[in-house]
């Protein structure tokens, strides 16, 4: 297991029946799945949700989730809406 | 003209060039295969019987006489494929409903739009096939219908799914109804920020449904063995995305179909789905023998998904030094007969290129009886920009500010935020308006009837999984297989990129698209993804290559790998102390691949994140006839960030199509329903798309701000460039007119209409 580092995690109101209305976490990972893991201890099925159905933005990047995806101290993630494409 | 705004990162040889495209003497030859030029012995031919009403109840089908018919050796329905769970399946702006998906592909209950497959037939020829079709006998239950969106959002209207419950609603609505979701979108306070408007604009748009307009039809080519094993052969966006929604249609493994991707004649997004593959596979399973099914023009009219038509309303307040203070939108996108219309994506790009603290978008997807819609070029934006880059045209008029000073003074950087959420984390839509701003045309006087418009566009651009692998051949020349359909010259661009890290010439490097047995799973050509995230892989995958090479050329020297050094196309010794070797050529180290280790090869596979989006800034200039409404491009300049342009012919191909499509959008293009929800046009003599003879020479101007997540700076080409230029059109006309036109298309009796409605009024 990778070394954690301290995280801000945003959900938008789309997950507020797993969050009972709490959005922002601070959250020590070192990679998107310590992000799910911790996610999922909170709120048991939400990281299911959102491995298959959202795409990540790490400080404003745009990544797919892939649990290997490694994060740094501060870095602010949001879960969005994963893109159609045309 | 291209403009380069950030240097490269190191010396580009290959990359930047414009060689020869690979598919290019097939394609001019004639020899190239599309979906419908694939044969095989003893092929049946698979015709569709449609439903002539636009909402009608099926009590039964009788194809006991189409059966009858000599020749006729399959004839299938809706339930003969397996039925699937009804369950909204993946991400909420790409959710799959199969319940819904196997309807659309054939009609069970009900038939929804004019022109639903309801039942299908396979014979010995094309005219027995076409004569069979009329023996079936459908009994249906003609039902009211509805086409427009405001109006399948009425109480009263026919429902099509007497128990559609709106999602994303909560508490759930009680009573069913046409709107298959809400989705809400916001930051900040939206009054709050209206307060401090000096200005406030507020307008209602409706927008036309507009076909993706692909030359080739839908064809493909079915052959499922008694073994149970499936072959198919057709054109799509997306071999692997026919794998898999077939297998899951048709109840088999992936792994049991193989899909032979055929050259595709455009897509656009609408080749993001399956409709004929599933008949045909089927058809071909229930008769033993080959399968081809080939659409007509007019079955690709009122069977395939176009995009959403709309009805929107947008409101925006200004301050009189240019701040935008607040954006409120409400999107009604038209899904056709199943939900699914990208009214999310609308949404969330609506307001993407301005910095703003104080905004809300709000979408309905909707359902009437029309085709379903499919993707179009960044499916959802050009839709919602007709209406919000109208409303800044008009805030720009309010305080007398030049359009384009407006959306500098507004415009997104790095760090500003999103109605989505995430603050942005790339920048280049700046640098597409300054590069219009120094345009030496922009500043051109006019003539009279004559208007000059601007508009913008945002876009995500995709990243995703993607396999490809490269061989070395014997004689040092080097293959490229891909899983990603080459759509918009991808076979070029992954040679260029292979060509520029190896340090080879480009025609040492071919590439190909191989079927779905031969290499991992590779996400559609869509999303402008496949130059960025094929692409990576291409060039990682060119990076294992390059090891391994040094590693054998250590061998033939017997000295460390650390000591060897790949430059220029060859391995050479890392410094002199290593020892006087002579380069060692791609082709000397591939002569020697046997007592080296074999061939030479690598393959990787990725799920590519890190994309950068897309920004695009467009002026036209236009003339209208005041006698006639016609309205003739003169002059069309479009802007656009592409991070990189590994060939800028093919991205100016991109630019050039995509503002075509748009002025067809903005200008003509529709589709006619009479009273009984007919298509009344449903060809290309009467859905008049633009023709060479309709426009100037689109002037693609290429802007390049690098994006540091791909090698070799990509961000994506595709799909942007259509994003503005309806409103760039409209912004013109009201320039050239003093017209604010509202709806789309701007046919001439429209802006006929309006100027006589004008001057009525004065």
């Amino acid at each position: 297991m990778s070394e954690t580092v301290p995280v801000k995690v945003v959900l938008n109101g789309a997950f507020r029946p797993w969050t009972e209305g709490g959005e922002t976490f601070e959250i020590h990972a070192g990679t998107l799945k310590g992000v799910l893991r911790e996610l999922d201890r909170l709120y048991p099925g939400l990281g299911e949700v959102l491995e298959e159905d959202t795409a990540v933005a790490i400080d404003g990047v745009i990544h797919e989730i892939v649990y290997t995806q490694k994060l740094n101290p501060g870095s602010e993630i949001y879960f969005i809406p994963k893109i159609e494409s045309g | 003209m291209l403009k380069k705004t950030e240097e490269p990162v190191k010396d580009l040889k290959v990359v930047g060039t414009r060689p020869i495209r690979p598919d290019g003497v097939p394609k001019v030859t004639g020899h190239a295969q599309y979906g419908a030029d694939y044969y095989l012995p003893g092929m049946l031919w698979g015709k569709i019987l449609r439903s002539p009403h636009a909402h009608a109840r099926i009590r039964s089908i009788d194809t006991s006489k189409a059966q009858a018919l000599p020749g006729v050796k399959a004839v299938m329905v809706g339930s003969d494929l397996p039925e699937q769970k009804f369950d909204y399946l993946g991400p909420d702006r790409v959710q799959v409903n199969f319940w819904h998906m196997t309807r659309n592909i054939m009609a069970r209950e009900k038939a929804l739009y004019v022109g639903h497959a309801v039942a299908a037939v396979a014979a010995t020829t094309p005219e027995i096939a076409a004569e069979a079709i009329k023996l079936i006998e459908v009994d249906y239950e003609v039902l009211p219908h509805v086409i427009d969106v405001d109006e399948a959002m009425a109480e009263d209207a026919p429902l099509l799914f007497e128990d559609m419950i709106t999602r994303g609603v909560n508490p759930s609505p009680t009573k069913p109804s046409n709107i298959a979701r809400r989705a809400e979108f916001k930051i900040g306070d939206v009054e709050a920020g209206f307060a401090q408007a000096d200005e406030i604009v507020e307008m209602s748009f409706k927008t036309s449904p507009v076909h993706q307009g692909y030359i080739e039809p839908h064809a493909c080519l079915a052959r499922f063995g008694a073994d149970g094993q499936c072959e198919i052969w057709s054109s799509s966006q997306g071999h692997f995305m026919v794998r898999g929604y077939t297998a899951k249609i048709l109840g088999i493994p992936v792994n049991n179909l193989v899909v032979h991707p055929a050259e595709i004649g455009g897509g656009f997004g609408g080749k993001t789905v399956v409709y004929v593959e599933p008949i045909a596979a089927t058809l071909s399973r229930k008769s033993g023998l080959p399968v081809k099914i080939v659409m007509t023009r007019e079955e690709v009219f009122l069977a395939t998904g176009p995009t959403a038509g709309s009805s929107m309303t947008v409101r925006m307040g200004v301050k009189r030094d240019g701040k935008i203070v607040a954006a409120d939108g409400v999107f009604k996108f038209q899904a056709g007969a199943f939900p699914g219309s990208p009214v999310m994506n609308g949404c969330m790009c609506a307001f993407s290129v301005y910095d703003l603290e104080n905004a809300r978008a709000v979408g309905y997807d909707v359902v009437s009886n029309r085709p379903k819609s499919a993707a179009y070029r960044a499916p959802g934006s050009p839709i919602v920009a007709f209406a919000v880059e109208s409303v800044v045209d008009e805030l720009a008029r309010r305080i007398g500010m030049d359009p384009l000073e407006l959306r500098l003074r507004n415009a997104v950087k790095v760090g500003s935020p999103t109605i989505w959420g995430p603050k942005h984390g790339h920048g280049g839509f700046r640098e597409t308006i300054e590069a219009l701003m120094n345009h030496p045309e922009y500043k051109k006087p006019l003539g009279p009837n004559q208007g000059r418009g601007v508009a913008s566009g945002f876009w995500f651009n995709g990243a995703g999984e993607s396999a490809v692998t490269i061989h070395v051949g014997e004689d040092g020349s080097v293959s490229i297989a891909s899983g990603s359909m080459d759509v918009g010259g991808s076979r070029a661009s992954m040679a260029i990129m292979a060509a520029e890290t190896l340090g080879i010439p480009y025609e040492k490097v071919r590439s190909t698209v191989a079927n779905t047995a031969s290499i991992g799973y590779n996400h559609v050509t869509g999303g402008s993804r496949v130059t960025y995230a094929t692409g990576m892989a291409v060039v990682q995958a060119c990076e294992r290559i390059i090891e391994d090479l040094r590693t054998r050329a250590a061998m033939m020297w017997d000295v460390n790998v650390d000591d060897v050094i790949w430059e220029d196309g060859c391995a050479k010794p890392a410094n002199p102390s290593v020892g006087d070797f002579k380069p060692l050529t791609l082709a000397e180290i591939a002569a020697k691949r046997a007592v080296t280790g074999g061939p030479i090869a690598a393959e990787v596979a990725i799920n590519a994140g890190g994309q950068a989006p897309g920004f695009s800034t467009q002026f036209c200039d236009v003339e209208v006839d005041p006698e006639t409404g016609a309205v003739k491009i003169l002059r069309f300049v479009a802007a656009q960030d592409v991070g990189r342009a590994i060939h800028p012919s093919y991205v100016e191909g991109q630019i050039q199509g995509g503002v075509t499509q748009g002025i067809g959008w903005a200008l003509n293009e529709t589709y006619v329903y009479n009273s009984k929800g007919e298509m009344e046009n449903a060809g290309f003599l009467d859905y008049r798309m633009p023709v060479a003879s309709d426009l100037p020479m689109i002037e693609a101007v290429i802007v390049e701000v690098p994006n540091p997540n791909h090698p070799y700076g990509v961000k994506g080409a595709g799909e942007v460039n259509i994003v503005p230029v309806t409103a760039a059109v409209a912004n013109a006309i009201r320039s050239a007119t003093g017209v604010r036109l509202t709806s789309l298309p701007m046919s001439p009796p429209v802006v006929l209409q309006a100027l006589e409605s004008e001057s009525a009024s004065v």
